[in-house]
């Protein structure tokens, strides 16, 4: 049996483990110039050219390690890295257009998760009469899902001739996502982010006498947490206690996300901090039909991916990028520092 | 389809109630959970049949024994319980107060607690019961005068994996249905006699006086058991009948707890039942979900 004590030096060598690598690597690149060094100076004129080959790529690999390598262990470890995410979806402007494409989106998501081995699952969804999705929720469960997923909040905006439009006119619609770092009620590490004496619990319908006298599934609950005004409504178990679980699930994302941006809000008054996404009310995505691209415009990245992005895996070239940008912020930032 | 499908359960439910029964339709088909085709739900669910008992369930595919039954069935706290026609529902009143009751009570296998639930139907509540607390910790009784209830409820406690007896290798809590009715002079008898006294009573016992229950929605009273709902002409009856078995010598243990579930307007009639038995000197009122009076608690 392992101890919690065993359990959280096992992850310190983990998280550690990078450090370890890239020092190995650097000493035994050192020794092998130390051991060149002699050669060039070696009476034997093709050993000496050999000698010089060889301390030349040895000098650059030093190099590449002092200029990239190093830097980049500098970004401190990622402390959500091991949080699993809530994805809420919304759709915007563009009405039925707008939440075709929102169904897309969440497909595409879903297929992420299936390559990344998360666990995706729909926890709540509202779809339109005339098709497509109002809006969702969908938990994906898995390390590493939040980290990878978090800069996915914002607008996404699409940009085609809508399968209702008979005039052939490209139409703007947009979708609204929010990523929220998802707490999992075994977590016993997790701290309580709220009391109980600061939620409001509320059953959505009236059900006259209740009881023997009703066998109608009335099951909705709305949550409220008094402090922060904050209310969630669940309505899709048949359970009205699976729909409680739920809905504080949601609250203790929501919770958890509030008070994450908090903390990265008073480092970012202490170091001149460029951490981006904050404002979820940004464009961050626009998916062109009639150009078959997609650009994400924090980065200024385009490619010319959109069949892949949204029918294959293309979406992971978009959140690779995203993420070694949020890298390099973080480095630039530091190096800022006085 | 789906949208005449939707316009049709919209007449009966309302717009938002159809939209949220049909998904919950499309979902027992995608997940294999029934054999009914979506057309054939919506036409039972408009002629009034309860969706709980159209949606079938996630078992399905392990009860082969069950399948030339209609079955199917009702989320209860964490459990997934069977249902059956006519056997009542299980209610989110009832699932409310049971959980409530759960917490308020912890018995430990070092002593376990002996529980008896008059008019068991599905089970529901000693299944609960025994599903929250400790393995080893409770030994339920359950009983009712109908065979449909006692076959169900006994499903039930098969599909919880709550045995009827207790086994010698490892502690677990127990449940079994008996056929008896507790109205009767002479309850308890047989088996029902080993299991006294009982440290807790609960029941959920017809409480629909005549008034009320001339004007039940017909998904109800067309469906589900009169002998369930009937509490007769003032809905009061089977209280009385409650109280009389409580004074019986014997049936309490000297800390007994009791729990009965009470309809409209009939906490405080209850309570003054309760009390007028002289055995208890606290009692409580707990509300459900919906701030109704739903549940008469009475301590020793």
């Amino acid at each position: 049996m392992s101890s919690p004590e065993d359990v959280l030096r096992l992850k310190q060598l983990k998280e550690s483990k990078a450090l370890q690598t890239a020092w190995d690597e650097w000493t035994q690149t050192r020794q092998l110039l130390d051991n060149t060094a002699p050669l060039l100076d070696d009476p034997d004129p093709t050993m000496r050219s050999l000698a010089v080959d060889e301390y030349t790529s040895l000098t650059s690999t030093l190099t590449q390690f002092l200029e990239s390598t190093f830097p980049s262990l500098l970004v401190p470890p990622s402390t959500t890295s091991h949080l699993s995410a809530l994805m809420e979806m919304k759709s915007g402007v563009g009405g039925s257009e707008s939440s075709l494409f929102l169904g897309d989106l969440l497909r595409m998501y879903q297929r992420l998760a299936n390559v990344n081995r998360w666990k995706a699952q729909v926890v709540a969804q509202n779809d339109n009469d005339g098709g497509g999705t109002k809006d969702a929720i969908i938990e994906i469960k898995g390390d590493g899902a939040y980290d990878a997923l978090r800069f996915e909040s914002g607008v996404h905006r699409v940009q085609r001739v809508p399968a209702t439009e008979s005039s052939g006119r490209v139409h703007t619609s947009t979708v609204s996502i929010v990523v929220l770092p998802l707490v999992e009620e075994t977590d016993t590490q997790a701290e309580e982010l709220f009391s109980m004496s600061d939620i409001k619990l509320e059953v959505m319908r009236a059900r006259g006498a209740g009881g023997q006298h009703v066998n109608k599934t009335e099951s909705a609950v709305r949550l409220t947490h008094i402090p922060t005004g904050i209310t969630v409504s669940m309505q899709d178990e048949r359970s009205q206690h699976q729909n409680r679980r739920r809905a504080f699930q949601v609250l203790r994302s929501r919770l958890l996300d509030k008070k994450l941006t908090r903390e990265m809000e008073e480092r970012r008054d202490t170091r001149r901090n460029l951490v981006r996404g904050a404002d979820r009310s940004e464009k961050i995505r626009t998916y062109n039909f009639v150009q078959e691209r997609v650009t994400d415009h924090r980065i200024g990245l385009t490619l010319m991916n959109l069949s892949s992005v949204l029918e294959g895996d293309g979406i992971q070239d978009f959140i690779d990028a995203v993420k070694k940008d949020h890298a390099d912020s973080i480095l630039e930032d530091m190096l800022d520092v006085d | 389809m789906n949208s005449r499908l939707l316009a049709r359960l919209a007449i009966s439910l309302g717009r938002n109630q159809a939209s949220q029964e049909l998904r919950w339709m499309n979902h027992a088909i995608s997940r294999g959970h029934t054999n009914l085709s979506l057309e054939d739900m919506v036409a039972r669910r408009a002629l009034g049949e309860p969706l709980q008992y159209i949606l079938g369930t996630y078992h399905m595919t392990l009860l082969l024994s069950f399948l030339t039954l209609a079955t199917g069935s009702q989320p209860f706290g964490p459990l997934n319980l069977l249902t059956r026609p006519p056997v009542l529902i299980p209610r989110p009143e009832t699932e409310h107060w049971v959980l409530n009751l759960a917490e308020s009570l912890s018995p430990a296998a070092q002593n376990p607690i002996s529980l008896l639930d008059l008019g068991t139907g599905s089970g529901c509540i000693p299944l609960l019961l025994c599903h929250l607390w400790p393995p080893g910790s409770v030994h339920a009784c359950g009983v009712d005068i109908s065979p449909h209830a006692m076959r169900l409820a006994t499903d039930n406690a098969a599909l919880c994996g709550i045995p009827q007896n207790a086994s010698a290798i490892s502690p677990q809590n127990t449940f079994k249905a008996t056929f008896a009715n507790f109205l009767a002079d002479h309850f308890p008898v047989g088996g029902l006699r080993t299991a006294l006294p009982f440290d807790v009573i609960t029941s959920n016992p017809p409480y629909i006086p005549w008034e009320e229950y001339i004007n039940l929605p017909r998904s109800v009273s067309d469906y589900e058991d009169p002998k369930a709902l009937f509490g007769g002409p003032t809905g009061l009856e089977f209280y009385h009948a409650i109280a009389r078995f409580l004074c019986r010598k014997g049936v309490l243990s000297p800390n007994a707890l009791v729990a009965l579930e009470v309809g409209r307007e009939q906490a405080e009639k209850v309570e003054q039942v309760v009390l007028s038995t002289g055995l208890f000197r606290h009692t409580e009122i707990w509300l459900d979900p919906w701030g109704k009076q739903r549940t008469v608690i009475a301590r020793m």
